[in-house]
């Protein structure tokens, strides 16, 4: 009887999962069929799930409206969008695995994402042996449009890859000098999470507040696996700190934040976009009034652009918020519509055989009014809008404190 | 391994469950086939809740497909939106004029909407102060393009980093829509320029 | 200023975490011979529970003094309802197959735990906030102690002793010593072994499930996932206090939590060693004392107290 029900239980639950994986795949196979003229699909690669998934859906979203913003206006004759969102949750390996699944298939002429520098640095080879273009909405390591050494020697890697969002190059920096001139800190206590993102921005951060007189009393680096950061608070409170920057994103700067101001040290805690997002100010609680974050790009509200994006996203019906790269994803996204556009209108208005390569030039010389200003690409494939915003935690909510433009 | 059942009902083996029996069903049918109902029906079950759960997971995110609306007629930008300030080089000082004052040239440009004013230039060392001519407040029409000249005075040289590598300039902008002070970080011509200026102004201080 | 004894405390108290976490993996290992890798998972639940009976059980408000204890309630039912449930359709059909079985069963049901949570459980797919108790914080001389934490400190010890007590001299936990020891003679002895076998996952998950409210206090959330990383270093604790010994899990989770506490405070601090220190490399120091041990005192620090079985 043990072995029946078993047996039983077994049947059960394959029947159960050969059922959904049927219904899973319904999605993408009826799609295709209603439409009489090309289908382009740009690609989506970002964490679905996990603890990152509220930034990496507001991208998968974003690009979803506008591939369908595309297809309503008609923007380019005969071709219709469609998207593919793969889940990397975050890993390098499973990054670039979604690279080659995109690669594969001939349908795909632009991808967005990823999320993090990491896991872009493993993709970024696939896509240019493809030569299909990626644009990362959120990506900010400096190495990976001008090379490792960077500082002293810019070079484009990859002729494939672009990115809508300004680099760790200003942002690290940016934080310094309203650190310590506008909050007036004078001692840092630097941690980071060791990733290619975190690390980065710490020491983008560390040089220019040292080059302007700041004082780093203690540097530690977290593993973003756990919860209990209780050591590294006490050593942030034993340092005499006055002020705490985290490299790094909001699941670990959340309770981090928490526990140093739990210890007993009322300081704030300074990090970049990875901590922008209201995710960050629900797990820090309370005491995070004060901390401060950086992000790309000029506050919603003083675009007249990006309130057209939000109505729309909001008429769009989406579970989840567009969190802090959904207008660079649209950018992003609308950049590959144009490149498409580009090389259909200069093939008489069918998409030609090197599509890819193609749509890959094409999107170097873009030039449009996005939802975050003026998008375009130099030479390197980084945006030429480079604004950036200082955030602080007030009443529970990110609020818009100081605005720089890089114009360099 | 006896788990089928006797293929004739052994001497009461073959009562059938009450519970589990309808009239003018149980006795026709073998064991097994009773006992095989529960099985089916926790496979239907199971299906049956797996299409619903799958129906509810992949139905639609857009329940209605809202037309986007169309771009709002010109609404009026923000001034920082529409001003751009890029470093040109640096500008002769007066003669005769002490190595503490030195002087950038930067062009200032306004892209469209209306007319935008700066109200105040200003940098955020304490040791360090600027100016400007023309002097603050001046007006810029959109399409147009002025330069402007910065003379800045170091007073102190200990409070003021002479190799800061992200120099910027806070400028108050102002046009029917906002006032907005934004950070104009100039890069890395007038970083340079900048650290030069102060290595002169302040490697002989008795002035 | 010291910080040492500040980090001392930081160490003991995620030790009882992990002690209590433990003492599930050490008591299913002691009676089954199984390292029930879902238990992680139970104590993930455990939080999951207290959670629901905090949002959807009590009215909003309830004070924290009322609502904590049914939390507790609400955490060790679910945690033990799923281990019950784990045995009896998981593991207990498994019981003559080969060792490999259980155990992959055991990760299989780990990661559909998981998953089941993140799908179903409202607002799980990110962090989920949990209630906490008002107050400031206690400062002892140079030791400031987190309201959060004052629950751990009470629960911890408390817990032990129960434990202690249950085994020792109730009726029940005689037979889990006499089932542990030889399943088959304590069976000729009229022992119900299946039922002993229910009891261990029942009171470990009880342990996990105050583990988990201790968490959701002492880090102010719950995730889908907390239960992955916490339970490996629980089942590190019991096997550094010798699995299969109550009290060696909770040492074992103590020294495990010292251990990773001094590790990031102090180790940067040897001259040569700036590069390896730090929070980042705890856990590098803390196998690195396991393995110390192990190679020392293959058994654990206390060692399995039951007769080693051929």
């Amino acid at each position: 009887m043990r072995q029946r029900s078993l047996i039983a239980i077994t049947a059960a639950l394959a029947a159960g999962a050969l059922t959904l994986t049927a219904c899973g795949s319904r999605d993408s196979g009826d799609k295709g069929s209603d439409s009489g003229g090309t289908t382009v699909v740009i690609g989506v690669d970002a964490p679905l799930t996990g603890d990152l998934s509220a930034l990496g859906l507001g991208i998968k979203n974003s690009v979803d409206l506008a591939a369908k913003t595309a297809n309503k206006k008609n923007y380019v004759d005969g071709v219709k969008f469609e998207i593919k969102a793969l889940d990397d949750q975050a890993q390098p390996s499973s990054g670039q695995q979604n690279a080659s699944t995109l690669v594969a298939d001939k349908d795909v002429l632009g991808v967005v994402g990823p999320l993090n520098s990491s896991v872009a640095e493993s993709m970024q080879k696939v896509f240019d042996d493809a030569k299909l273009v990626q644009i990362s909405p959120a990506n900010t390591g400096p190495a990976l449009t001008q090379g490792a050494n960077w500082q002293t020697k810019k070079e484009r890697q990859y002729k494939s890859y672009f990115r809508t969002a300004t680099t760790d190059a200003i942002q690290g920096p940016f934080a310094a000098q309203y650190v310590f001139n506008d909050a007036k800190k004078k001692k840092v206590f630097v941690i980071d999470d060791k990733k290619t993102y975190g690390a980065g921005l710490a020491s983008t951060f560390t040089a220019e507040f040292k080059k302007i007189g700041g004082q780093v009393v203690g540097t530690d680096h977290i593993d973003p696996d756990t919860k209990d950061f209780s050591a590294v608070a006490t050593k942030v409170k034993n340092s005499g700190a006055d002020v705490v920057y985290y490299g790094g994103e909001y699941p670990q700067a959340g309770p981090l934040s928490k526990q140093i101001k739990a210890s007993g040290a009322k300081i704030p805690v300074v990090g970049g976009d990875g901590i922008y997002d209201p995710t960050f100010i629900k797990l820090a609680g309370a005491n995070s009034a004060g901390d401060l974050a950086t992000s790309v790009g000029a506050p919603v509200e003083t675009l007249a652009s990006a309130k057209q994006f939000v109505a729309d996203y909001k008429a769009g019906g989406y579970k989840e918020e567009y969190a802090a790269y959904g207008g660079y994803s649209y950018d992003a996204a609308w950049a590959i519509i144009e490149g498409v556009k580009k090389a259909v209108e200069d093939n008489d208005g069918k998409l030609p055989d090197d599509a890819r390569a193609k749509v890959t030039a094409a999107v170097q010389n873009v030039s449009f009014d996005g939802v975050t200003g003026k998008v375009s690409f130099d030479e390197f494939g980084d945006a030429t809008n480079k604004q950036l915003t200082v955030y602080a935690v007030e009443n529970g909510a990110w609020k818009a404190v100081k605005s720089g433009t890089f114009t360099g | 391994m006896n788990a089928i059942g006797p293929v004739e009902p052994g001497e009461g083996t073959a009562v059938p469950r009450p519970a589990g029996r309808r009239p003018g069903t149980g006795r026709d049918r073998r064991p097994t086939a009773l006992r095989r109902r529960p099985l089916a029906a926790a496979l239907t079950a199971a299906l049956l809740l797996a299409a619903g759960v799958c129906l509810y997971a992949t139905r639609p995110d857009v329940p209605s497909p809202a037309p986007p609306t169309p771009p709002a007629p010109s609404q009026l930008p923000f001034p920082a939106q529409v001003v751009d300030v890029t470093f040109v080089g640096p500008h002769a000082p007066p003669p005769g004029a002490a190595p503490q004052f030195f002087a950038f040239e930067l062009l200032l440009s306004v892209d469209a909407g209306p007319e935008v004013t700066v109200t105040r230039v200003s940098q955020p060392y304490a040791g360090m102060s600027v100016a400007t001519a023309p002097r603050t407040p001046f007006r810029t029409r959109a399409g147009a393009a002025r330069t402007i000249v910065i003379t800045l005075h170091v007073t102190e040289c200990e409070t003021v980093p002479e190799n800061d590598g992200l120099p910027f300039l806070d400028v108050t902008l102002r046009n029917t829509r906002a006032i907005q002070e934004q950070s104009f970080i100039l890069g890395p011509r007038y970083a340079h320029a900048l650290s030069r200026a102060l290595q002169v102004a302040c490697s002989n201080d008795s002035g | 200023m010291n910080e040492l004894p500040q980090q001392l405390v930081n160490g003991l108290l995620l030790g009882s975490m992990y002690g209590l976490v433990a003492i599930g993996y050490t008591m299913v290992y002691g009676i089954v011979q199984l390292i029930n890798f879902a238990h992680g998972e139970i104590f993930m639940i455990g939080g999951f529970g207290a959670l629901t009976v905090y949002l959807y059980v009590l009215p909003d408000g309830t004070s924290m003094w009322v609502a904590l204890p049914l939390m507790l309630v609400g955490a060790v039912i679910a945690a033990v309802l799923v281990a019950v449930g784990a045995e009896r359709f998981a593991y207990r059909p498994l019981r003559t197959a080969p060792r490999l079985a259980p155990l992959i069963t055991a990760i299989g049901l780990s990661l559909a735990l998981q998953q089941a949570v993140w799908a179903w459980y409202p607002g799980a797919k990110e962090s989920i906030n949990f209630p906490e108790i008002a107050g400031g914080p206690f400062e002892i001389g140079s030791v400031t102690i987190q309201t959060g934490d004052v629950f751990l400190i009470v629960a911890a010890p408390i817990s032990m002793a129960i434990l202690a007590y249950f085994v020792m001299k109730t009726r029940t936990g005689r037979g889990m010593q006499a089932t542990a020891q030889d399943p088959d003679t304590a069976k000729l002895m009229g022992i119900n072994t299946d039922r002993i076998i229910v009891v261990a996952f029942a009171l470990g998950a009880a342990f996990a499930a105050v583990g988990a409210v201790a968490y959701g206090l002492k880090y102010g959330q719950v995730q889908f996932r907390m239960g992955f990383i916490l339970g490996l270093k629980a089942f590190t604790a019991a096997v550094l206090g010798g699995i299969g010994n109550i009290y060696g899990a909770m040492i074992g989770g103590l020294v495990l939590g010292l251990a990773e506490t001094m590790a990031t405070a102090y180790i940067a601090d040897i001259p040569g060693f700036d590069q390896l220190g730090g929070q980042s490399w705890a856990n590098v120091w803390a196998f690195v004392l396991l393995i110390l041990v192990l190679l020392f005192r293959p058994q654990g620090l206390l060692g399995e107290r039951v007769a080693d079985r051929a």
